[in-house]
């Protein structure tokens, strides 16, 4: 059986430029990723579309969700940086609570956005 | 940098958050100053609200204004005579008559909403051009957008930026508010200006629009309601009159 064979990884100039976007949740009660999640994806996707949305290259990091901090971290590309904010303000309610997003930076890298 | 959120509800303007909620959400938000827009009733109700915001402000380190919308040219009219009581003189735009009004009204430093439940922009080159002339800024809501959805936010987002697209045009001068009624409907400056960056405005634009176009109309006001303050342009130097 053949096996498939990984692709070159790309030399830096090739590789789309990321960003990170660091931001915490103003709400009512604490928030659950799960509905964070599902929200961000489902207001994008309205104000945004499916061919909108698959410019952006946008990911939720999960593991640098904090529970305790109500803090998370959007990846996206670079020039797609000012339509995650504006969806962003968007989002009204998590789950059962109201919210309000403060975004906290803006950065190239997971380092560099200080999250400790 | 310093950012301002000229228009605001509190509960005592059809609001659901009291002074100190919707001031301290602010404050955490990174707002140097926000406004209160309330509506005028009478001169004790003036001096209440005066009051309350010196207990917010005390409580919140921000700085608070008092702003009354105006929603009938008669209110435009008794706040244009009351106008060195409050800060700031906004006026709730919509209606043909009331965009008119407030362009035309060098008193007036915000016009709000002006495509609000209309099937247009609300604003044309003639209003434009005047209130570039008087310095009347046009507001860009956030909340109309907020709250709207499909077709109706679609259709408010072209209005808005069809009113941006021309006041760039006239110079007449653009302001980014909320319009929060609540302390869950003010939004991140950097979230407003990110929203403001998608209905047409440059990045350096949107700055302005959130920070140096409400500096300088609080600075204008503090101008205006000092006791040498004439007409613009025109002041009293005490030395020379002493002289």
């Amino acid at each position: 059986m053949e096996q498939y064979k990984k692709l070159k990884i790309l030399s830096p100039t090739l590789r789309e430029k990321e960003r990170y976007i660091s931001f915490k949740i103003i709400s009512e009660e604490p928030v659950v990723y799960s509905d964070l999640e599902s929200v961000i994806w489902s207001t994008l996707l309205e104000f945004y579309g499916e061919l909108g949305m698959s410019q952006m290259s946008l990911r939720i990091v999960k593991n640098l969700y904090n529970e305790n901090g109500q803090t998370s971290v959007i990846k996206c590309n670079n020039k797609s940086v000012p339509k995650v904010i504006a969806g962003l303000g968007l989002i009204t309610r998590l789950g059962e609570s109201r919210v309000v997003f403060k975004i906290l930076k803006v950065s190239g890298t997971i380092k560099s956005l200080n999250l400790k | 940098m310093k950012f301002f959120d000229l228009h605001v509800h509190s509960a005592f303007s059809g609001g659901t958050s009291s002074l100190e909620q919707l001031a301290s959400t602010a404050k955490e938000l990174g707002y140097t100053g926000i406004c209160f827009a309330e509506y005028f009733q009478n001169e004790n109700q003036l001096k209440k609200l005066k009051e309350e915001i010196a207990k917010a402000s005390r409580n919140v380190a921000i700085e608070i204004y008092l702003g009354f919308e105006a929603r009938s040219p008669n209110e435009l009219h008794r706040l244009v005579e009351r106008r060195k009581m409050f800060d700031i003189l906004l006026v709730q735009g919509g209606n043909l008559k009331m965009n008119r009004l407030a362009c035309e009204t060098p008193e007036v430093d915000i016009l709000t909403h002006p495509e609000n439940n209309r099937n247009d922009s609300g604003l044309n080159q003639v209003l434009l051009k005047s209130a570039a002339k008087n310095n009347v800024a046009i507001e860009v809501n956030f909340r109309e957008i907020l709250l709207a959805s499909k077709r109706t936010r679609n259709s408010i987002i072209r209005h808005v930026s069809n009113n941006v697209r021309l006041a760039k045009k006239f110079h007449a001068p653009i302001i980014l508010c909320s319009g929060g009624i609540s302390h869950f409907e003010l939004r991140d400056p950097q979230i407003m200006m990110s929203m403001a960056n998608q209905l047409g405005l440059k990045p350096n634009e949107t700055k302005d629009a959130i920070s140096r176009i409400p500096e300088n109309i609080i600075k204008q006001i503090k101008e205006k309601k000092s006791e040498k303050w004439i007409m613009p342009g025109v002041r009293i130097r005490w030395n020379n009159i002493k002289n």
